[in-house]
């Protein structure tokens, strides 16, 4: 089972965040001057931050985390497609550290983080998935915005209780945030960040978030991932990170099986294709935990 | 002697009673100008405050604070303005912006983080007031922490810029920078500044030889109009002046040519010389020494009571700069209106750039004081309201309007072309920078009715497609045109590059940032073509390389070819 325009390469999980509160283990990076994304892989990105900078003690506060899953047939026209989505997560991170942002409105963050790319002087070129989670402490709750096929789950007791929709525009094709060359303009897909899927709901100590790119979703069915959950002990920072690695790890093997009943084989046998296998893809996994807030 | 200096500075250091605070800028509360979009965060002063994104990095950068101009470009351009008279030497400042900080505290050093094309601070200012005070402060104060001449800074790498500043006797946490970017090769870009001080007054002030230098010039700048027009009041009254004919040679020289003499004073050594004798003092006095009024070097001490002063004597102004002045109170609406009515007769040139005092009827009363003008500069005057622009329209005799950074409202910018192509035919000078909705029909209007333009600015107007043939028809059309931005339209391709180079071989600058389309063969043509070309910027221009712009650079060295990068 091949899927042509990804190159499979695995993320892990990886480099400490700024502030350690709690819970976020975060794909992998090299911290670029300054700045925390981490986008590893070809083609995927990533952020999570608590807003805010080392000065505020305030009790209320909001973590914003995201992934970003670039569109691998820019590869093609010379592109690489991770500067878009690694360059579209830098900017969101950036925006919620400054305060540019409406909890309650996480399409609002991939909007304006969108416009931002293209104040950029370099003439950025890509297109890509994101998929936003905000928690607000003071209120409990979790809003979400996603554009595409990455996603996020929220596991509560041993079960899925949110996920969630992929967009397709067909097969094979997610929504997706894009900047085109001035001659590809109208025949490269580009979708508005306002058709971005948005959800708020309640959420509870305990409850773990796991936001991901396709890569994940289409190689490892829900209970795998939940199995894997189940092993998280206690809400330490290296709990997590392992937990996330373990993750990425046994997807990205899967990935590469070529009897394996992927979720996306499953899928496409569904449509009348008789495949089986993993699907080579990049992977990106976030992984946080609710829990109470420490200084 | 030496011994017990340095006994006593080490004390300073370690006393633990006094710690030195170090903070980097919490706001950035005021600015005149920069690079990037209005709510953005990339290349806007906001970047400013808060620790450093980029540093030490080198490179050009969204997360820095950008100054919208550099180097002389602007003063080459067709909508140039003419220098003020009088302008004190010392005075060079071109921007400014203005950071607050948590704590105020009395300042032991101001470091200035810059990450490309150094050099551009020339002078940095503490303020007594904390702009965080609920209550209005009694006095607001300025002082020069330090103020040097612009100097060529060579290389275009990041630096911490260390300036030795003088010592004050009032905490602060709003401190100003001000900039001249004339002699910078690219736009300058500022990451972070850096406030060390005191919390406690420091219990010795040691100067250096270098700060008594410092304090020389401030006290050029201290002593400005303001004291001597509060000293000549008095004078004035007190019949101090003598009485009498004997001016010895000054009664043989002619009226006029004490008056050309005069000329060539600044505005506080003319106020000083008023007070000397009589005679002088009529000469002072006379309403022929300011015709051209430059106050904005006098930003920080200018207020109601000094225009008051100067009223009686600016009965024939036509040149009037106010730009910087006025703000945290200085200048009161009423104040500004009673200036104007006195002296807005023969107003022609009025600047208020910066100017954050006025208000709808500031503009209300320069609609009916000054039937005369002709250049009108409300460049930054953020607070005014959208409405505050309809008195503008009753300036019939408007040659050149800035309204940078305003408020006032354009719902669609392809009517504004319109309108202009209509009704501006002579119009030379046309800045569309950053107009976010103007689209070919706009500039189809622009170019079939102003066929005289010379200078057109489009830079990051991104609706603008090439392939509405909209650049084509903009180079057919206008002949005439010296200086082009078309910066960071990513349509721009060898097509327009080819009839630019065909139809307007007098262009002078162009700016092509950001476009992957433009190939180095048809920038060969524009260069080979345009003879009087000065500036061309391909910064980021994906065919053309370096290479190509060092061929370009040895077969056409007069032109200045940018090429700025990030890494």
């Amino acid at each position: 089972m091949t899927c042509t325009d990804h190159q499979g390469e695995m993320l892990n999980a990886g480099v400490a965040p700024w502030w350690s509160v709690d819970s976020h283990s975060r794909s992998t990076a090299q911290p670029e001057a300054g700045l925390m994304a981490g986008e590893r892989s070809d083609s995927g990105g990533s952020f999570s931050c608590l807003r805010g900078s080392a000065e505020w003690r305030a009790k209320r506060s909001e973590q914003v985390g995201g992934v970003a899953d670039g569109v691998g047939g820019w590869r093609d026209y010379g592109v690489d497609p991770s500067q878009f989505s690694g360059t579209l997560m830098r900017t969101c991170e950036r925006l919620v550290k400054e305060g540019r942002f409406v909890p309650s409105n996480p399409i609002g963050i991939l909007t304006t983080s969108y416009c931002e790319l293209l104040q950029n002087k370099v003439p950025l070129l890509g297109s890509s998935t994101a998929c936003i989670v905000v928690l607000d402490r003071t209120s409990h709750r979790l809003h979400t915005a996603n554009l595409g096929d990455s996603g996020f789950l929220v596991v509560r007791g041993g079960e899925v209780v949110h996920r969630s929709d992929e967009q397709q525009h067909y097969f094979n094709t997610p929504f997706q945030l894009s900047i085109a060359p001035p001659e590809a303009e109208g025949v490269v897909l580009s979708d508005s960040p306002d058709a971005a899927d948005s959800t708020s709901f309640d959420v509870q100590l305990g409850d773990i978030i796991l936001t991901a790119t396709d890569g994940l979703f289409d190689n490892m069915p829900d209970y795998m991932i939940l199995q894997e959950l189940k092993k998280l002990k206690n809400s330490n920072y290296e709990s997590i990170q392992q937990t996330a690695r373990s993750i990425a790890e046994q997807a990205h093997e899967l990935a590469y099986d070529p009897n394996y009943m992927s979720p996306f084989a499953q899928f496409a046998c569904d449509n009348g294709l008789n495949v089986r296998g993993g699907k080579p893809d990049d992977i990106t996994v976030l992984l946080s935990i609710v829990a109470e807030y420490t200084d | 002697m030496m011994n017990s200096h340095r006994a006593i500075e080490s004390n300073i250091r370690t006393s633990p009673l006094n710690a030195e605070v170090v903070q980097y800028a919490k706001e950035v509360v005021d600015f005149s100008s920069h690079y990037g979009s209005e709510n953005s965060m990339s290349y806007t002063m906001w970047n400013l405050a808060g620790v450093p994104n980029v540093f030490p990095s080198s490179g050009d950068f969204t997360q820095t604070a950008v100054f919208r101009t550099y180097g002389t470009w602007w003063d080459q351009c067709p909508s140039a303005s003419l220098p003020f008279k009088r302008t004190p030497p010392n005075f060079q400042s071109q921007d400014y912006v203005e950071l607050t900080f948590e704590q105020q505290v009395y300042p032991t050093a101001v470091h200035v983080l810059e990450t490309y094309h150094p050099g551009a601070v020339i002078r940095i200012l503490a303020c007594s007031a904390n702009p965080y005070s609920p209550s209005p402060p009694a006095e607001v104060r300025w002082e020069i922490l330090w103020s040097e001449r612009p100097t060529k800074v060579n290389a275009s790498q990041a630096r911490q810029f260390k300036p030795c500043i003088k010592q004050i006797n009032f905490p602060t946490n709003l401190i100003r920078l001000e900039v001249n970017s004339s002699l910078l090769d690219y736009y300058t870009e500022l990451d972070a500044v850096v406030l060390h001080g005191m919390k406690d007054k420091p219990v010795l002030s040691l100067k250096t030889s270098l700060i008594d230098m410092n304090d020389l010039e401030d006290d050029d700048y201290e002593e400005n109009d303001d004291c001597g027009m509060d000293n000549l009041n008095k004078k004035l009254s007190s019949t101090a002046l003598r009485e009498g004919p004997n001016n010895g040679y000054f009664d043989k020289l002619p009226y006029e040519l004490i008056q050309l003499i005069l000329n060539h004073l600044t505005l506080p050594d003319l106020c000083r010389l008023a007070q000397t004798c009589k005679l002088l003092n009529q000469h002072c006095y006379d309403p022929l020494q300011y015709i051209h009024l430059n106050l904005q070097p006098y930003w920080a001490k200018l207020n109601d009571t000094s225009l008051e002063f100067l009223q009686a004597r600016c009965t024939l102004v036509q040149w009037l700069n106010l730009s910087w002045t006025g703000n945290r109170g200085f200048i009161s609406v009423a104040g500004f209106s009673r200036f104007l009515k006195v002296c807005g007769s023969e107003l022609v040139r009025l600047e208020l750039s910066c100017s954050h005092f006025l208000n709808e009827t500031c503009l209300e009363i320069i609609s009916e004081m000054c039937p005369h003008l002709q250049e009108l500069n409300l460049s930054s005057c953020d607070k005014l309201p959208p409405q505050a622009f309809n008195h503008i329209a009753k300036l019939c005799g408007l040659k050149r309007l800035v309204l940078y950074r305003t408020k006032v409202e354009i719902e669609d910018y392809d009517v504004i072309a319109s309108m202009i192509g209509a009704k501006c035919k002579k119009l030379r000078t046309l800045d569309l920078w950053r107009c976010k909705n103007i689209t070919e029909n706009g500039i189809a209007e622009l170019a079939s009715g102003c066929p005289l333009l010379e200078e057109l600015d489009l830079g990051w107007c991104p609706t603008l497609q090439s392939s509405t043939g909209c650049f084509a028809k903009l180079a057919r059309h206008l002949p005439n045109l010296q200086k082009l931005f078309l910066t960071a339209n990513r349509s721009v391709c060898d097509t327009d590059i080819e009839e630019l180079a065909c139809n307007c071989t007098r262009l002078r600058q162009l700016d092509i940032l950001g476009t992957r389309m433009v190939s180095p063969m048809s920038l060969r043509k524009l260069l080979e073509s345009c003879k009087d070309l000065s500036l061309l910027d391909v910064s980021f221009c994906s065919q053309i390389d370096n290479r190509a712009v060092l061929e370009f650079n040895g077969s056409f060295p007069n032109v200045f070819i940018k090429k700025s990068f990030t890494q």
